[in-house]
């Protein structure tokens, strides 16, 4: 009998047991384990692990009617079962196209679209335009939190932290996970790749995320912080005014000359990221007001000079 | 397609039952399309399939697989007959995806929009969006046109500001591959005025012509990965102390060499490519950073650089 009838013949007998069954009892029942006991051992071991590894919600518990009690197996029905999402032809090969565009990095292939129901269409050319999003160890991790709404415990700036994930967000280059601090009492945006160390996850269900969770990361760092906003105006040269736009977002604009330059109106919390904002654009940008901002700016400047 | 071990033929053998038990005679063709697999893998594993079942193993208690006419029935799935839940890791990778995709072109709509939605909704995720991807800022107009020109290998126009060296640029050149890394679209081409490959911030592209004029491929361009800024090589360098507020310079910008301080700072030594990208770092850092090496044309440029902002405010 060869593996892949041995695997399979597993999986349906642990699917369709309603209790756990024990080592002893898979070996009677699956044709093609070994004779002898440290082989049947072997196989068993790497079987057990062939099974997780293929994704399947394997349970391991005591077998009823044990005692001393021997470990049993069955696989977790409800938890193995995907509700088929009915995707159609035309919405698989959009997803195709897709992950031919953009991949998570370390490469989880496509054979995900297998239990959805398949590969259709072709893959978009490889010169069109393609892009590896940086994967953290901890990212699979957190979206297991915050798809089973699991509360996440981890290290982060030299503290520890007990957070209710509610989003991930992929911006400027990094993950971003957002989610309710407890420790702090508030919620926070976390870069994912500066979590320190093994994030570890409470149970599934324990906390209902907020109806429209604002995605924290896209919010311009001169708005991060607390206090009271300043209103700032910011005068951006021609050539540069595109990037600027870009930046601030196009509702920050309150004036377009001429001359093809642009003033923006920023709602300032942090003034040394304001500060780094402006002076990104050298002399091609200058502060107009608020004269504090202004005046800020020049001392900043002639403390160089 | 390369040969494939037991559990990963396992996997797509669980993903195949249901699928063919669901349809009335299904093609050997599209299953070994959808699937993944050869003709002779498939017909091997199906053959495997029709002993896989549960103990005492009597005929209702096999899987029954029919092959006839080059298509296949599959009756009895035994527990097979709904597909197996995606792990967290394909489900994310998809995810992304999608979100991505949906990024580039700017709204989540049509097929990818309404897969994501019923993705969402088999996966349990309460929110839609609990998972977004925003892939890079650069206006999807030109990023078309830029696609558009790589595909039919035509020349393109460019008005270009190069950052680093805070200059604006006119140039032809011969467009080869987009890529986005770190937040960031990329063209990588060969230029015609530098006769050599360049890569381009596609967000700093103000204009973008495509024109008449078809190319020659050169495999060797867009090649490099990531992509590197070509200037880097033989760039002059500097010798920075950082304060340790200052660190994250490490993570953002390329460094040759890093040591650490005794007061928690750094002493960096990183390559210029061009004077005004320091110039700016020098500025905005303030305080925070000393030159205290390198080149010595770099010995006064954060005073030289604060005096030419400055004259905006004089």
């Amino acid at each position: 009998m060869d593996k892949l009838e041995r695997l399979m013949t597993l999986t349906a007998t642990l699917l369709n047991t309603t209790r756990a069954l024990t080592a002893e009892e898979l070996r009677e029942k699956i044709p093609g384990y070994a004779d002898a006991d440290a082989s049947f051992r072997r196989q068993f071991e790497r079987d057990k692990d062939d099974l997780r590894e293929m994704g399947l919600p394997l349970v391991v518990e005591d077998a009823p009617g044990t005692d001393p009690p021997v470990a049993g197996y069955r696989i977790d029905r409800g938890a193995y079962y995907l509700d088929d999402p009915g995707l159609t032809a035309d919405e698989l090969g959009a997803l195709h196209l897709a992950m031919s565009l953009v991949q998570l990095e370390g490469g989880v292939g496509v054979d995900g679209l297998w239990n959805l129901g398949g590969v259709v269409g072709a893959p978009a050319a490889p010169d069109a335009g393609d892009v590896v999003l940086g994967s953290e160890p901890a990212l699979v991790t957190l979206f297991s939190a915050v798809a089973e709404h699991r509360r996440a415990a981890f290290r982060y700036k030299d503290r520890e932290r007990e957070v209710d994930p509610y989003r991930l967000d992929y911006q400027r280059g990094h993950w971003y996970l957002t989610g309710f601090d407890h420790s702090r009492a508030d919620e926070r945006v976390y870069r994912v790749d500066r979590i320190d160390g093994l994030v570890t996850l409470g149970a599934p269900g324990t906390f209902t995320p907020p109806g429209d969770t604002t995605p924290g990361a896209r919010t311009p760092a001169w708005q991060l912080g607390e206090g009271e906003p300043m209103q700032a105006r910011v005068l951006v040269d021609a050539g540069h005014a595109p990037w600027a736009v870009q930046a601030a977002g196009a509702d920050a604009v309150v004036a377009e000359h001429p001359d093809g330059s642009v003033e923006l109106e920023l709602a300032v919390v942090d003034t040394d990221a304001f500060r780094g904002f402006v002076l990104g654009f050298l002399e091609h940008a200058e502060v107009l007001a608020p004269p504090e901002l202004r005046a800020d700016l020049v001392a900043w400047l002639g403390a160089l000079r | 397609m390369s040969p494939a071990g037991a559990p990963e033929r396992a996997r797509r053998l669980i993903a195949i039952v249901p699928w063919v038990a669901a349809r009335d005679g299904a093609t050997v063709d599209e299953i070994c399309e959808r699937f993944q697999v050869d003709r002779r893998r498939l017909l091997d594993d199906l053959e495997t399939l029709q002993f896989v079942g549960v103990a005492p193993y009597t005929p209702d208690l096999l899987v029954e697989v029919v092959v006839e006419d080059d298509r296949v029935w599959i009756h009895l799935p035994q527990g097979f007959d709904r597909p197996l839940r995606l792990r967290p890791d394909q489900a994310l990778a998809l995810l992304a995806a999608a979100r991505g995709a949906a990024s580039v072109h700017g709204a989540v709509d049509g097929p990818l929009g309404s897969a994501l939605e019923k993705l969402a909704r088999a996966l349990g995720l309460a929110d839609a969006d609990a998972v977004d991807v925003d892939l890079a800022t650069a206006d999807p107009a030109t990023l078309e046109l830029l696609r558009h020109a790589v595909t039919d290998r035509r020349c393109v126009e460019l008005d270009y500001y190069a950052f680093g060296a805070d200059r604006r640029s006119h140039r032809v050149v011969e467009p080869h591959r987009i890529s986005a890394f770190e937040g960031h679209w990329y063209l990588a081409a060969h230029c015609r005025q530098a006769e050599a490959e360049r890569v381009f911030r596609v967000d700093r592209i103000s204009g973008a012509t495509v024109l008449d004029e078809r190319f020659e491929p050169r495999p060797e361009v867009g090649e490099a990965r990531p992509f590197v800024d070509v200037e880097e090589l033989d760039a002059p360098e500097v010798v920075l102390e950082l304060a340790p507020s200052a660190r994250w310079v490490v993570e953002y910008h390329p460094v040759a060499n890093v040591e650490e301080l005794p007061d928690g700072g750094l002493r960096v030594t990183m390559p210029v490519t061009a004077e005004p990208w320091l110039g700016r770092l020098l500025v905005t850092l303030g305080p925070a950073a000393r030159v205290v090496g390198g080149d010595p044309s770099f010995a006064d440029l954060a005073a030289r650089t604060a005096s030419r902002v400055l004259g905006r405010y004089e």
